[in-house]
């Protein structure tokens, strides 16, 4: 019922080659999920998210430090290795400098006919981050416009804005259904399809995804009995992590990471000025934890998610080395706990040791079960 | 053959005063670690037997071999045995196993049954990993921390030591107090970059033993570190290889100043000992005593 997001997953160069070939339309890759992606869609621009393909790489050593998280290690190995050769541009909106170090390497090895760096405010809890990054967005509306060649409205961006929040409005009415106590998907196929969402034309995932949630609470699994689990932490596309873990009798209900629901979770209000209620939705959504200081206001959203979802157990996974969720993570782990909620704390590599982490999340879920053999 | 310092002696034994056949419930737990393997047999609950040898590169076989050994001369066999759970890193591996259970449930069990039931922290130094357990009164891990893919602090390094020192493994842990002062722990705890700085302390004209010192307080250390994160509650003892190592017990005692709980039976035994008192709940499960 859901294979067309896998597909798309795994077939995402085949996607936008095709999209390319389809429309004779304009692609950009971007880094990270501060990209409006509202704007591009306005300029009739495909954006497509870079992400790694979890192989193990030698490309990459001369250009980027071995201590730089192997995420952003993963993803400059795509496009040092070709596999991102159909894109126009590349784009970056500042985050961590580790992911911005990709950036800049990759536009120095592989040059592109657009390439832009929007220096998204970090305090967005400033009350003059608006407004900076509103006049930031002017200008990269400008320079798109002038890429282009062509002019964009405010009704485009108003289309941009509609094509971006029905895709959210979607994408949550599909993590709705996992509040059910007997989930009528599995938490890799929510990531294929949140995933998915983030590479291709929102289009064709909209149209797709709304004939999926008239079908998908019909569907009966037997997910009832299994423990349910949170995933959060940093960027996150290892499926074969969460397959694993979905195979020992636990289920995802729910998620945080910036490939996941931090992705979707705040729409643009349509009201006012469109590049001021984009700037807003982009300065007020939950926040990366480069961003979100001094107050760690992801904390709170954090906790209602494992309420709401019902929670029994969370998995704090990090990419090594990514020191802003690091500096999160005891804090989130304690209050978890206040919460009754145990953590188990793990790390990604590029490739995840799966039989040591299969133990580990083993041993969590008997900790977590009710059996009683005691 | 050169000598293989680190060749630690296989063992097995059996309880003087047992009489199987008249048990109502045989079980057994298999634990295939990376560098060790034992089997250990129940009697309606009672240690009965068990065995400690070494894994070979075949899990199933070395499985196979641990379970034979404990049930030699005992007048038992395999097929007696009513319910076996597996565990350790190839617990998935144990042809005649009923279940899987992971080492770090099966060792809380087996510590609670090895050190009575007051005991809260559990550090099980293993051949390939290390974990930090804490328990409840039944043996239910309550919280572990387990260290990443690295040798440091485990029974694998300690091999390699005693190999480069040239200083059979048993004797290790008296000879490492044998210095005049306690040294400044090696800055590693890498095997590989503690072997490399440890060949350059004997250049420098080190002696053995206070290489080992560095060393073994280096392991202690490093163990402290994850002992300090999940937090140490009495009762606190240590299990696998290393447990029986004073250079790196009495370290690891002096660095927290808590005391572990002395151990009444072979400490490398707590993960199969672990899986076969699940076993024997399992067993009673099935009959519908539980």
């Amino acid at each position: 019922m859901m294979e067309k997001f896998k597909e798309w997953y795994e077939k995402r160069h085949d996607y936008a080659q095709e999209w390319k070939n389809k429309t004779g339309g304009k692609v950009v890759g971007y880094f990270c999920t501060y990209v409006p992606e509202e704007i591009l869609y306005a300029a009739g621009v495909l954006p497509v998210r870079i992400l790694g393909s979890h192989e193990p790489q030698d490309v990459t050593e001369p250009h980027i430090f071995g201590m730089y998280c192997p995420f952003c290690r993963d993803c400059l190995a795509q496009g040092l290795k070709g596999k991102y050769d159909y894109l126009d541009g590349i784009m970056i909106a500042q985050s961590c400098l580790h992911i911005r170090q990709t950036y800049t390497s990759w536009k120095i090895h592989k040059p592109v006919d657009f390439s832009y760096y929007l220096p998204m405010p970090n305090n967005v809890q400033s009350k003059r981050s608006l407004p900076y990054l509103k006049g930031e967005l002017e200008v990269f509306k400008k320079a798109v416009e002038e890429w282009t060649g062509k002019t964009i409205t405010d009704d485009d961006l108003n289309k941009g804005i509609e094509i971006m929040n029905t895709s959210r409005a979607l994408t949550r009415k599909l993590y709705d259904l996992r509040k059910e106590s007997n989930p009528p998907l599995s938490g890799l196929e929510a990531m294929y399809a949140v995933v998915a969402s983030q590479m291709v034309d929102k289009k064709d995932y909209n149209e797709t995804l709304q004939e999926l949630l008239e079908k998908l609470p019909r569907r009966q699994l037997e997910n009832s009995s299994k423990i349910r689990l949170m995933i959060l932490g940093s960027e996150d596309d290892d499926t074969e992590f969460v397959e694993m873990v979905e195979s020992l009798g636990a289920i995802f209900v729910v998620d945080d990471h910036c490939t996941g629901s931090r992705y979707f979770w705040n729409e643009v209000s349509s009201n006012g000025n469109p590049l001021e209620a984009i700037a807003a939705r982009y300065v007020e959504r939950v926040p990366c934890p480069s961003k979100d200081w001094p107050e760690r206001t992801r904390i709170e959203h954090i906790k209602k998610l494992a309420q709401d979802w019902k929670v029994q157990g969370a998995v704090v996974i990090q990419q090594k080395f990514c020191d802003p969720h690091e500096l999160d993570i005891p804090a989130i782990i304690k209050s978890l706990k206040e919460e009754g909620i145990p953590a188990q704390f793990l790390e990604f590599d590029v490739t995840v040791p799966i039989g040591q982490f299969k133990t580990r999340v083993e041993a969590f879920l008997e900790m977590l079960g009710e059996e009683d053999l005691y | 053959m050169e000598k293989e310092y680190w060749r630690w002696p296989e063992s097995r034994w059996t309880a003087p005063d047992i009489d199987w056949k008249s048990g109502d419930i045989i079980s057994a737990g298999v634990d295939v670690g990376s560098v060790s393997s034992q089997a250990v047999v129940m009697v309606d609950g009672q240690l009965f037997c068990y065995s400690n040898i070494r894994t070979g590169s075949d899990s199933p076989e070395s499985a196979q071999k641990a379970m034979d050994k404990a049930l030699e001369e005992t007048g038992s066999t395999l097929k007696d045995v009513h319910y076996t759970v597996g565990t350790g890193y190839g617990r998935v591996n144990v042809p005649f196993a009923d279940r899987a259970i992971t080492e770090i449930a099966c060792h809380a069990r087996g510590a609670n049954f090895m050190y009575g039931p007051s005991i809260r922290t559990i550090l099980d130094m293993g051949g390939q990993d290390c974990k930090a357990i804490h328990c409840d009164n039944k043996g239910k891990v309550t919280n572990f921390l387990m260290n990443d893919k690295c040798a440091a602090g485990t029974g694998r390094g300690m091999e390699v030591f005693a190999d480069l020192l040239s200083i059979p493994i048993e004797e290790m842990g008296s000879l490492s107090f044998k210095v005049e002062e306690e040294p400044e722990p090696v800055s590693s705890t890498c095997v590989v970059f503690a072997k490399s700085e440890a060949v350059g302390l004997l250049r420098k004209g080190w002696p053995k033993e206070k290489v080992l010192a560095a060393y073994s307080s280096a392991m202690a250390h490093r163990v402290v570190e994850l002992l300090e994160r999940i937090g140490i509650e009495k009762e606190f003892a240590v299990t696998g290889g290393i447990a029986k190592n004073e250079g790196v017990v009495k370290r690891i005692e002096a660095e927290l100043s808590i005391k572990a709980l002395e151990p009444q039976h072979d400490t490398q035994i707590a993960g199969a000992l672990g899986g076969a008192l699940f076993a024997k709940a399992l067993v009673e499960k099935q009959r519908g005593l539980r």
